[in-house]
């Protein structure tokens, strides 16, 4: 066979967001979010029917579509008041958590864990572990997680008949009821998951992992052989000689919705989560109930229609407005939650949520890169319980209903809010229906929250804090930011560009 | 369990740019025909890691895809998967093809894998429609797996 000389080049025209740093004697003293592109789904939902937002916002994302497919749904409820029977808040949550499961191994696994193969860290002593673990395409970690993830979203596949992109969640609930199959199936799916976490991920039972409840035994834990030889053991050793627990914690404030409604506690004007969610005060250290009134978006340095302050969702706008040359730099927003920056993630939504490891750890440590990375994979253990719960709930309801189909009538005008944990963290979106049709439309993302830039007081955003401060020693190759981006699971591929030496590398999520 | 081939015709592109539309254009021809019951054809649309499900359960798996091109736009080549590099990205959102392809390789149950390939002239962002020679390649692309398909039908 003649060889054929292409020259092949099968990348994709997507998305990307580019951090601009500025390096002073090696060290970050300036960060700029840059979200290179604009999106515009809130412009493509006016003047739409409403239930199309349950079709279109899932292609926001194409790792959590669910995330968005259960936001949309909630907005829809909450602006008409529909009742949603328990089963099909269970089988939602199943989905989401499936979702997050997949998202949470395959961020930790095959995109933050392969950097400690880099040949700079060759002299630690963990290097050849972490290279037999997390090498690409060859490391054991990295191949059992390929394999292992494909599974998880089988799972909305049961319910939602295809992943990603699905619509299946409906007001009033899903369209398709759990039976013995599919829940038999849903089980083996996560059976084979959880053996594997606890025997590969942890070295651990879940039950025993869950109850490890503050930092000092997890410490004390860290050095047992099973837990050290472990996945997890393996990623916090490197990550924490490499000091990435002291580094990189960013703003303070943290959100989280609350994870996963209550079955039993849900549909307006009850809003419970089995998670609690709330609004951490980085000040006072204290977890407080939020208020979404006080989330509002401002546009001071993005490139839209400019107004000034902050605005409320409800009453917010995404008119494009390009202006080059200007102190604007980004097609991201800056949402605030009063006038705070916050982040959002499984660290805040299992710090506010109530996790005892996890505050104990904040507590001794503060927020960092590693805690964020290591609160992601103690999430999944958490989801998988809570999983497996749902399993038995809908096992023991069976006949109950999936759905309870609001009468047309019920389809009024008027405003709604649909606010969950996705698997990057606070996702809301907010509508306004005027004459039958979507008047307004407004979608917080977990990475909005997170990449913000600068708001109308010059706040810089999370991401942009926490890389000021951050020795690189090689600016060419500055893995150390790497750590820092991936450990806030960025949604897009993410550009580094140091100013000073023109260097641009790029990050995947 | 039956010994039968059961294979996939995976297409990948997106029909928002330009040539990149070479792959959902020839699965739109293809889905249109009453193809073999051991024979599926799929628009994969850009998805990374989410399309390692459609390399799962099969024997062979035909991809479809634009390449860049290497002078001869419409050009098809039949080639094999290890000569497409992974890209220097990494993946998420902007994972590609070559990154899935290594992906795939490294699971114990890989299936045969081919490409066909459609050298393309331009994939200017959010510019849909095909160029003159890559048009022509959906057409002989849809012949040659229209061909392929009755030789699985067969086996």
């Amino acid at each position: 066979m003649a060889t054929i000389e292409v020259n092949i080049n099968l990348n994709r025209v997507e998305g990307d967001l580019e951090i601009a740093l500025v390096l002073d004697d090696g060290v970050v003293t300036e960060a700029r979010t840059i979200g290179t592109l604009y999106r515009g789904f809130e412009q493509i939902m006016m003047g739409r029917a409403p239930r199309d937002a349950l079709v279109i916002t899932p292609r926001v994302c194409g790792i959590c579509g669910t995330a968005h497919l259960y936001s949309a749904v909630l907005a829809l409820e909450h602006a008409w008041r529909t009742p949603v029977p328990p089963n099909a808040t269970r089988i939602r949550n199943l989905c989401l958590i499936a979702e997050g499961i997949q998202n949470d191994l395959r961020q930790t696994f095959l995109f933050f864990a392969p950097d400690f193969c880099h040949r700079r860290y060759s002299q630690h002593s963990w290097f050849d572990d972490a290279v037999d673990a997390f090498e690409p395409f060859r490391g054991s970690i990295y191949l059992e997680t390929l394999a292992q993830t494909r599974k998880a979203v089988e799972i909305v596949a049961h319910f939602g008949g295809q992943w990603p992109h699905s619509s299946y969640m409906i007001p009033g609930g899903v369209t398709t009821p759990a039976d013995l199959r599919r829940l038999l199936a849903c089980r083996s799916v996560l059976d084979e998951i959880q053996r594997w976490y606890e025997r590969r991920v942890i070295g651990a039972s879940l039950d025993d992992w869950l109850a490890l409840e503050d930092a000092e035994r997890y410490f004390a834990w860290l050095d047992t052989p099973a837990h050290a030889g472990s996945a997890l053991g393996l990623m916090s050793r490197a990550a924490r000689s490499l000091g990435l627990h002291l580094c990189a914690s960013g703003t303070p404030h943290m959100l989280s919705y609350g994870a996963w409604c209550d079955p039993d506690r849900w549909s307006a004007p009850h809003d419970a989560r089995v998670l609690p969610g709330g609004f951490y005060d980085g000040g006072s250290g204290t977890v407080g109930p939020y208020d979404q009134q006080l989330i509002n978006e401002h546009v001071r340095h993005s490139w839209f229609r400019p107004y000034d302050g902050g605005r409320h969702p409800w009453n917010g706008e995404t008119v494009p407005d390009f202006q080059p040359n200007s102190d604007r730099y980004t097609w991201a927003k800056a949402p605030r939650y009063g006038d705070k920056v916050v982040q959002t993630g499984p660290l805040a939504e299992l710090l506010i949520g109530g996790d005892a490891l996890i505050a104990s750890l904040h507590q001794a440590e503060g927020g960092s890169a590693w805690l964020r990375q290591f609160a992601r994979v103690r999430r999944i253990a958490v989801e998988l319980k809570q999983a497996r719960l749902i399993l038995d709930e809908l096992t023991a309801n069976l006949h109950e209903p999936h759905i309870l189909n609001p009468a047309k009538t019920q389809e009024t005008d008027g405003e709604g809010y649909g606010l969950i944990m996705a698997a990057r963290g606070a996702l809301g979106h907010w509508l306004k229906i005027k004459d039958g049709v979507i008047e307004k439309y407004q979608i917080i993302t977990p990475t909005a929250w997170n990449a913000s830039p600068r708001d109308s007081g010059g706040l810089p955003g999370h991401w942009e804090q926490s890389l000021v401060g951050l020795s690189v020693q090689d600016p060419d190759d500055p893995v150390e930011i790497g750590h820092v981006i991936r450990s806030h699971d960025p949604c897009l591929v993410c550009t580094v560009h140091v100013l000073n030496t023109g260097t641009r590398l790029r990050f995947g999520p | 369990m039956s010994n039968r081939q059961l294979c996939h015709i995976v297409c990948f592109g997106n029909p928002l740019h330009g040539d990149d539309g070479f792959g959902p254009a020839v699965y739109q021809r293809l889905a249109a025909l009453p193809l073999p019951d051991n024979v599926r054809v799929f628009d994969a649309g850009t998805p990374g890691l989410a399309a390692l499900a459609l390399f799962q359960g099969c024997h062979e798996v035909m991809i479809v895809d634009a390449v860049a091109s290497g002078g001869i736009p419409g050009k098809l080549s039949r080639l094999s998967p290890n000569v497409v590099t992974a890209e220097i990205t990494l993946p998420g959102h902007g994972i590609g093809v070559g990154y899935l392809l290594k992906a795939v390789a490294a699971l114990p149950d890989c299936p045969r894998i081919e490409i066909i390939a459609a050298e393309i002239l331009g994939a200017a962002p959010f510019r849909p429609g095909l160029s003159k020679p890559v048009r022509q390649a959906v057409d002989d692309a849809f012949v040659l797996l229209e061909k392929y398909a009755e030789q699985v039908s067969r086996q």
